[in-house]
């Protein structure tokens, strides 16, 4: 159907690395409980996985047939700069979330990124930076109570504080 | 006769209630437009919250609530590509092309009027038809969620893109997805290899933002210096002409709305996707094909998810019994509040059930009204730079799969299937599927179990008690003509009749 | 100008700190270890703003769902025991151990308040051909694997009805599994199951309503919610060494937690439990009010882990015997 498009770079490892992972999931599927019953747990999980075997057997067929040669380049077509940057970026954020806590990670994040994609200037991505995050904040940990990593900063007990002060006034 | 229309009149009339629903209807679609903020959670929140209120104005409230919910998750799908809830997966495939061609004013236009649509008929149904529909509702027998959750799989066809084997590869990923942790029906561990945190499973919320939020993001940075797109907003409320041309999908989408929505089991997730394949099915010739921003895929997931909503109510006011996730949590906000859900509230309390439907209007209109106002500030986000953009949307998906379950878990789930969905996406595979089989999974999964436990492990038995069901049978002939019509051999028999 | 600044907070910070010091000083997170909907998440948002009252003090509720609760159970215990962090949880840990399903349980946690606990019943379909045990026992014997029980995977109230059931009269039923009594009582009013072992409360309104029918109730006493329901003693005398026996719901910290702080919130959820409307909504879904704390709710979990986990080992229904961990037979 699309054999006349050249593959893409890293396109076969890719469907090498699918097959790999379905053929271990395959496997782990057998071990939940093996051709027992049909109405065992494994039954649906070995259908899944081998069927997701199977599919990426055809689709490297389907790939071999495809002529190799391509314009593309893995650093400019696949992974980018700007793509590696954000996915460690993201890494760097769950790392430090629960250390450093929910406001400066998230700041840090996203003046980071705005910063070193924009090329504005530090005024504007601080402002943005900051904003955002005061918006999210004030959504998430007020309105909704998701308590959110409190790290370095005792917002628990500024906000307690803040309330005790508003409860004294009344 | 008087007394049914007093209590429907109820909110209308009361300025307490009329604005708690308003309030509501509005939070609502804000929640819902937010991934990872639920209704479900915003509904659970309020239990504790309106515990010493009365029941009615905590009832308007969580109302409210849901049916703006359930609307305002297609904001963020159209704007971003990114559904906001579940329901809104569908809406995301045609909506978000719009968007990208600047049309974004007019598919919001087009989601509001026929979520109110949907609304208006899942309301109509559930106050006129309650008992008849719960009574065919609840006759579902395992065999036949299956068969169901079959007729969903089938829509890997529709969704897959280009590639029919990739959508294949990627449905059943999602099957296997879904599958994941420890089994509630035998305790067995799935895919656990032993670690206590998967025994929960891996979050859909955390692998519906990675797929969608993450890899949407990471493929938006190959053309970071493209400006947004700009957005002509000249006409937002669609034509009466529009609306009149797009009436018999939106009521085929309805009653497949109301009926997915009144099956415990199944929500408006369910029934939008099933939706969308229906309204691709009876579509000849759409202006614009589907996947590029056809309004048919905008009309039936919306009217449908909506019209759940409906649905939803009508086992839980009938028989206690819940539609749905969110009227699993107001039945039991119902017993806080002092009343006894179940087969007898209709016969000992009816106002309840009336009161209720009121709320339901009520919030549908508002659900109107705030949908239409305000959609210039609200395309501005897709007008937004890209560069602050994009780490925005990063940081709210990173927030949003943290929120679900409170767990950094979730957040590298989301990371790693957001760089999972953004290779695959760049290897021609369409994520739909992952999420379809996602959504189906355990009603496949537990329900062929059951069903094949029911007839003793055979399977002539199951086959004969499909065959001997007049529902079954007829879930049973549609897969296979569902089946037979995305196979090559149908259309090949189509053209010769043509030609 | 900065320095000045610091200072002035610092001595601000340290001024109003002694007044903060007392317990609780900020939000406390509540983990409910079930779904929201759900039984425990019902009990506990109903009874948790009532404790908050005099506590003083705010309790986040948040459910964290999966693996029977021992997702939940994990973060509680993985976290700090200072009392900022409560599980509300139900029975089920008590047998995770023999389960298979972690190695941690109630005995690393102090019982801050055993609430209340259900009453399993034994209820079926309307039309099915029998209306008492005895009858029921009667019909299955004489159509093997006919009848249809529901359950809930090993370790659930269903399977320890079926495993006391089964160490009186074995029985050669089909089991349709669910995941939870919710979605069976709902396929038992759809005719897909014929019997399920359930939780009164769960089943109270479909009885009320005539979607289904009691077989009997499990526990030595009548229950003042349903009273016409038959006892199984009545019929059966020989259950009554296994009864009163139910799930339960109760409020934990995690053990180290200092004294203080669980003199403070036991007080808080002994008085909660108390508020009329609480009580009212206990007693209407058929649950029985315990309101026991300290060693009392102590020894109480102690005697429901022996019974329950040898009942289910004998069903031969776990992973690992009680014995390996240290759990006496009763």
């Amino acid at each position: 159907m699309q054999s006349n498009t050249p593959r893409r770079p890293g396109e076969l490892g890719f469907n090498l690395f699918i097959i790999a992972a379905s053929l271990f999931l395959l496997y782990h599927a057998y071990g939940i409980a093996g051709f027992d019953a049909l109405s065992s747990a494994g039954a649906v999980p070995m259908v899944t996985t081998g069927l997701m075997t199977l599919c990426g057997v055809i689709i490297l067929r389907q790939n071999l047939r495809k002529p190799g040669k391509t314009a593309e380049t893995i650093s400019r077509d696949i992974l980018p700069l700007p793509v590696i940057v954000t996915i460690a970026a993201i890494t760097a954020y769950a790392v430090l979330l629960k250390p450093l806590g929910f406001v400066p990670t998230s700041f840090l994040f996203l003046l980071g990124l705005i910063k070193l994609f924009s090329a504005r200037s530090w005024g504007f991505s601080i402002s943005a930076a900051a904003g955002s995050v005061a918006l999210i904040y004030i959504i998430f940990r007020l309105v909704f109570s998701v308590l959110m990593p409190a790290g370095i900063v005792p917002e628990g007990e500024i906000l307690a504080a803040i309330g005790h002060l508003f409860g004294a006034a009344k | 006769m008087i007394e049914i229309l007093q209590n429907v009149l109820i909110p209308f009339l009361d300025l307490k209630l009329l604005s708690l629903v308003a309030l509501g209807t509005f939070s609502g679609i804000y929640i819902g437009a937010i991934p990872g903020l639920s209704v479900t959670m915003a509904v659970s929140i309020l239990i504790s919250f309106t515990f010493s209120w009365d029941v009615y104005p905590a009832i308007s409230l969580m109302i409210g609530i849901y049916m703006g919910g359930v609307y305002g998750g297609s904001r963020t799908a159209i704007l971003l590509n990114i559904p906001g809830a579940p329901s809104a997966i569908a809406t995301a495939l045609d909506g978000f092309p719009m968007a990208q061609r600047g049309e974004a004013g007019e598919a919001i236009g087009i989601t509001t009027v026929m979520s109110f649509f949907g609304g208006l008929i899942g309301i109509t149904v559930l106050a006129l038809a309650a008992p008849s529909v719960s009574a065919f509702a609840i006759k579902f027998q395992p065999r036949d969620y299956m068969l169901l959750a079959v007729l969903g799989i089938l829509l890997v066809g529709s969704l897959s893109g280009d590639s029919l084997v990739k959508g294949i590869f990627a449905g059943a990923m999602g099957l296997m997805i879904g599958s994941i942790g420890l089994d509630p029906l035998t305790m067995d561990q799935r895919f656990t290899f032993g670690s206590t945190a998967m025994m929960g499973g891996i979050s859909f919320i955390a692998v519906m933002i990675g797929m969608f939020g993450v890899s949407e993001a990471l493929i938006q940075l190959h053309s970071m210096k493209t400006p947004g797109v700009k957005q002509v907003i000249n006409r937002i409320v669609p034509s009466f002409g529009t609306i009149r041309k797009y009436l018999p999908l939106s009521l085929q989408s309805s009653a497949i709305g109301v009926i997915i929505g009144a099956l415990p089991g199944t929500g408006g997730d369910i029934a939008a996707l099933m939706a969308y394949d229906h309204a691709r099915r009876v579509t000849k010739d759409p202006e614009v094909p589907f996947g590029q921003g056809a309004r048919e895929g905008l009309v039936a997931p919306e009217t449908a998810n909506n019209a759940a909503v409906g649905g939803a109510f009508i086992p839980m006011m009938t028989l206690g019994i819940p539609g749905d996730s969110v009227t699993a949590i107001m039945i039991g906000a119902l017993f806080i509040h002092g009343l006894h859900p179940g087969p007898m509230l209709m016969v000992e309390q009816p106002h309840m059930f009336w009161f209720i439907v009121g709320c339901l209007m009520l919030a549908n209109i508002f659900m109107l009204i705030f949908g239409l106002t305000g959609i210039k500030l609200f395309v501005k986000v897709v007008e937004m730079p890209r560069t602050v953009l994009i780490p925005l949307i990063l940081l709210l998906s990173i927030v949003g799969a943290y929120a679900v379950n409170n767990s950094l878990t979730d957040v590298y789930w989301m990371l790693g299937f957001g760089v999972l969905g953004y290779f695959m996406r760049l290897y021609g595979f369409s994520l739909g599927p992952v999420i379809l089989g996602v959504i189906l999974s355990r009603l496949l999964d537990d329900n062929w179990r059951r069903a094949i436990i029911s007839d003793q492990e055979s399977l002539p038995r199951l086959l004969h008690g499909i065959v001997t069901s007049p529902l079954s049978l007829t879930l049973f002939l549609a897969v296979i003509v569902i089946f037979l019509s995305k196979t090559p051999l149908w259309s090949m028999l189509m053209r010769k009749k043509t030609s | 100008m900065i320095r000045k600044l610091l200072g002035a907070t610092l001595a601000l910070g340290l001024t109003t700190l002694p007044a903060l010091a007392e317990y609780p000083e900020k939000e406390i997170q509540g983990i409910i270890q079930w779904g929201a909907g759900g039984s425990t998440d019902t009990v506990m948002r109903a009874v948790t703003p009532h404790a908050e009252k005099a506590l003083g003090g705010s309790i986040v509720m948040q459910n964290v769902t999966g693996g029977v609760g021992a997702i939940a159970l994990n973060q509680v215990v993985n976290g700090d025991a200072d009392g900022y962090q409560i599980l509300f949880g139900a029975e089920n840990p008590l047998l995770y151990k023999v389960m298979g399903l972690g190695d941690k349980d109630y005995n690393d946690f102090t019982p801050i308040n055993v609430l209340a606990r259900g009453v399993p019943i034994l209820v079926a379909r309307p039309d099915a051909p029998f209306n008492t045990y005895p009858e029921m026992i009667a019909y299955i014997n004489a159509h093997p694997r006919d009848v249809k029980f529901g359950s809930t995977g090993p370790g659930g109230l269903p399977s320890v009805v079926t495993a006391m059931i089964n160490q009186k009269t074995p029985i050669d039923v089909t089991f349709v599994p669910y995941d939870g009594d919710g979605p069976a009582l709902t396929a038992l009013q759809g005719g897909a199951i014929d019997v399920m072992p359930a939780v009164l409360g769960a089943a109270i309104e479909g009885i009320k309503g005539g979607t289904m029918k009691t077989i009997a109730l499990f526990d030595v006493e009548a229950s003042e919610a349903l009273p016409e329901a038959p006892t199984i003693v009545s019929t059966n005398p020989e259950f009554g060494a296994l009864l009163p026996w139910g799930p339960f719901f109760g409020v934990f910290v995690k053990k180290g937690t200092p004294d203080d702080v669980v003199a403070k919130l036991t007080a808080a959820y002994g008085e909660g439990a108390k508020a009329d409307d609480f009580k009212a909504l206990m007693d209407g879904r058929g649950f029985k009010m315990m309101n026991i704390s300290g060693a009392e709710a102590q020894a109480f979990l102690a005697k429901w882990q022996s019974t329950t986990a040898w009942l289910v080992q004998d069903a031969g229904l776990t992973k690992a015997s009680p014995a390996d961990f240290g759990i006496p037979k009763p």
